[in-house]
């Protein structure tokens, strides 16, 4: 009885602040899943709006602006997430190394992702600009025509592209440099002394011991862009036409401008699904590649 | 409360009650305790309102507190409020297609009420001097078609920073070659692209072409005067007949006129590029024509004439803008009648314009002592007269629309979609959403 109480008591401890979480994390989902079931304008209480089943989620799909906006969202998140990722690793291997000024140079790197994702914007549509913008005035002094980086569909889609690589690269480089840095020595040494070439111990030693925090970093990265929204809203604000029409853009248009946040809410949620499976996704692969990284730490450490 | 701006003016609480009560009117007398709350947005025509409010406080007594807000947070902030039982704001500026909204949602009070209590109504307020395009485009509901004036309309707001639609062009331009203001429309588009050729590397006419919003603006912009209209009276979407494709092409060729990088422009955007001297005319809201002569933010400031909307089919320059209106949750709706009567009345008029304000009342647009300090004046109170009411439809589904439409238009700028296939998509897709807020209920 007394060790029946005593199991318990850790738990009778930590249950009202686990209570609290649950209700703070889950309540709002909650809500918004309920939310997703109505036909609910801004100017109704919520208990005031039509109960109307799943005729949010099934509309959606009739809607050629909410099936373009995702299109654009995947194609958006697979370039930014697959460039960074190249960038960002790439960066790291080039720059870990012990040379004079590194350490200045890294600081330098990481600077972008410490900037507000307004400001990023707004920096990013004057260097674009047509008149005064930094790029076109280059082109005409080379003697080339302007670029139309933000009044032309596909140059506005890789511009914003361009813009959130800029931001986000870092993110990669400094989990991939520590990371890069972690790894034990006795399996690059023992690479060295087999006679791995630098391009062999990258693809075999290197990149296999850091593919757990690759995948965690690959899956913050694409979950965040996913979500993106600020830059985009101040750079071309979803335009020309729908070229950059991002789902969160799309979902913010919807409850405040069109005043559907019934609409909104079943589109937050298909985002939320989308985010979801990719987590649980790459969480299941990450399992399996901790596992396996293990068996080759342990297998390097013993050849040591 | 989350404020840009708070203003608080209490020049009232600080008068000795004695004095108070000698001088000021009797029906201020019985609000003498009362801080009016008023909601505001961060606009030149609101920030003159601001530069008044304490002569307001001065004359009867009643103090108030400004929330002032950049619009579109405005807008959420007074989504919010409007559902309480108990509301925070006394008086409320609205922008125009809110209209719909609020006054669907039973969110404001109809101001018959309070004009019709002889204890608040100024006899002397003359309503047939308020201008009467914007009273009916942003003060009344329940008419034809719901949001026009009409046998079952009722007043629920009073423009206040209301904005038409007018011509600015650079007179020493026109001068150089000879150039005549146009008046029509042909002869509008045949300048738009001609000014380049003559002006090498100037831009026709400084439009919007923004994609949503403002492209959808620029397009309403040119329908009316063509002719076209976004729905007939039976709710049938007409914006791809004749007209709707006319005014399509009309902002195809000035957009096409204009300089690298014109299809991002927002009013901003356009307005920026005309006062840097980028472009020959600038065809948007009177609101822009006071920073076009401050010298410190343009450098044709002198430089620029001013003529009416030219004219198409018919004459019709724009109405919109903001307007006032007492929330239903209003603690003091009374008091705040009397504001919004002191505010819209000839002499508040007349002081906001003179703050830089746009007028809401002829009679302040024939005033001389606002002529002579903003020449221009003449020019866009005779502009109102045309002011079109029914140029937008203000309707709770307005905004799905105009996104549609805005979208579209700016895939017919940016990706040479063709104008008939992109307006008859919007038309379609127009009719769904009309037909599903039952627009078509009784067919």
């Amino acid at each position: 009885m007394i060790q029946a109480a005593n199991r318990l008591t850790p738990y009778l401890f930590l249950a009202p602040a686990a209570l609290v979480m649950i209700v703070a994390l889950l309540y709002p989902i909650l809500y918004m899943v309920y939310a997703s079931f109505l036909d609910w304008n801004p100017s109704q209480r919520i208990g005031e709006a039509d109960w109307v089943g799943i005729r949010n989620y099934v509309n959606l799909w009739s809607d050629p602006f909410f099936r373009e906006s995702m299109w654009v969202t995947l194609r958006f998140a697979a370039v930014v997430v697959t460039l960074e990722m190249l960038l960002g690793v790439g960066l790291a291997m080039l720059l870990d190394r012990r040379l004079r000024g590194m350490a200045v140079l890294r600081t330098i790197f990481i600077l972008p992702m410490m900037i507000a994702p307004i400001v990023v914007g707004l920096i990013w549509k004057y260097m674009y600009h047509p008149q005064v913008g930094i790029f076109n005035r280059w082109l005409k002094s080379w003697g080339f025509d302007t670029a139309p980086f933000l009044s032309d569909g596909t140059w506005a889609f890789w511009s914003v592209v361009v813009a959130d690589i800029w931001q986000w690269t870092p993110f990669i480089f400094i989990l991939s440099l520590a990371a890069l840095q972690s790894l034990p020595q006795s399996a690059l040494e023992a690479a060295k002394v087999d006679g791995a070439t630098g391009w062999q111990t990258v693809l075999h030693i290197k990149l296999p011991l850091m593919l757990p925090v690759l995948i965690v970093t690959c899956l913050l990265r694409l979950i965040d862009s996913f979500k993106v929204l600020e830059v985009i809203l101040v750079m071309t604000n979803g335009g020309p036409g729908l070229s950059t029409e991002i789902l969160s853009l799309r979902i913010s248009r919807t409850a405040s401008e069109f005043r559907e946040l019934g609409e909104a809410a079943a589109m937050s949620n298909y985002l939320l699904i989308i985010l979801t499976i990719l987590t649980l996704t790459m969480y299941l692969y990450s399992k399996a590649q901790e596992i396996r990284s293990a068996r080759l730490r342990i297998a390097a450490e013993g050849e040591s | 409360m989350t404020t840009m701006k708070t203003t608080m003016l209490v020049t009232a609480l600080t008068l000795p009650a004695a004095a108070i009560a000698q001088d000021v009117p009797a029906p201020y007398l019985p609000y003498q305790d009362v801080t009016l709350v008023v909601n505001f947005p961060a606009h030149p025509h609101y920030d003159a309102a601001i530069e008044v409010l304490d002569q307001f406080t001065e004359e009867t007594g009643i103090a108030v507190e400004v929330d002032q807000l950049e619009y579109l947070r405005m807008r959420e902030r007074q989504t919010l409020e409007l559902t309480q039982d108990e509301g925070d704001y006394d008086l409320i500026a609205y922008v125009v297609f809110s209209k719909a909204d609020y006054v669907y949602a039973d969110q404001l009070h109809n101001l018959a009420r309070f004009f019709m209590n002889p204890a608040l109504a100024d006899p002397d307020y003359d309503a047939a001097d308020l201008i009467d395009g914007y009273v009916q485009n942003i003060g009344v509901a329940g008419g034809d078609q719901g949001y026009l004036p009409g046998p079952t309309g009722s007043l629920f707001g009073i423009p206040f920073g209301s904005e038409t639609s007018v011509l600015g062009y650079r007179t020493d331009i026109f001068e150089k070659h000879g150039l005549d203001v146009p008046e029509t429309y042909d002869e509008l588009l045949e300048l738009a692209c001609l000014i380049p050729e003559l002006e090498p590397g100037m831009g026709g006419l400084a439009s919007r072409a923004a994609s949503g919003h403002q492209a959808s603006h620029a397009f309403l912009l040119h329908l009316n005067p063509l002719g076209g209209a976004i729905f007939d009276e039976a709710w049938e979407p007409t914006m791809n007949n004749a007209e709707g494709v006319a005014a399509a092409e009309a902002l195809k060729t000035i957009v096409d006129c204009g300089i690298d990088g014109s299809t991002t422009f927002g009013p901003s955007e356009a307005a920026a590029a005309f006062a840097q001297g980028q472009y020959g005319m600038f065809l948007d809201s009177i609101a822009f024509a006071a920073g076009f002569e401050d010298e410190t933010q343009s450098t044709v400031a002198g430089d620029v004439g001013w003529a009416l909307h030219p004219m198409g089919v018919e004459r019709a320059s724009q109405t919109g803008g903001f307007g006032l209106a007492i929330p239903r949750n209003s603690p003091n709706p009374e008091a705040a009648f009397l504001l919004m009567q002191w505010l819209t009345s000839k002499e508040g008029d007349l002081a906001v314009a003179m703050e830089g304000g746009n007028p809401s009342r002829f009679s302040t647009y024939q005033n001389e002592e606002l002529n002579a300090l903003y020449p221009y004046s003449a020019t866009f109170g005779e502009a109102l007269e045309y002011a079109a009411p029914d140029w937008r439809p203000i309707i709770p589904t307005w905004g799905e629309i105009n996104a549609d439409l805005g979208t579209t238009l700016s895939q017919i700028l940016t990706e040479d979609l063709d104008i008939q296939e992109g307006l008859d998509g919007v038309a379609e897709r127009t009719r769904a959403t009309m037909e599903e807020a039952g627009y078509y209920t009784w067919q």
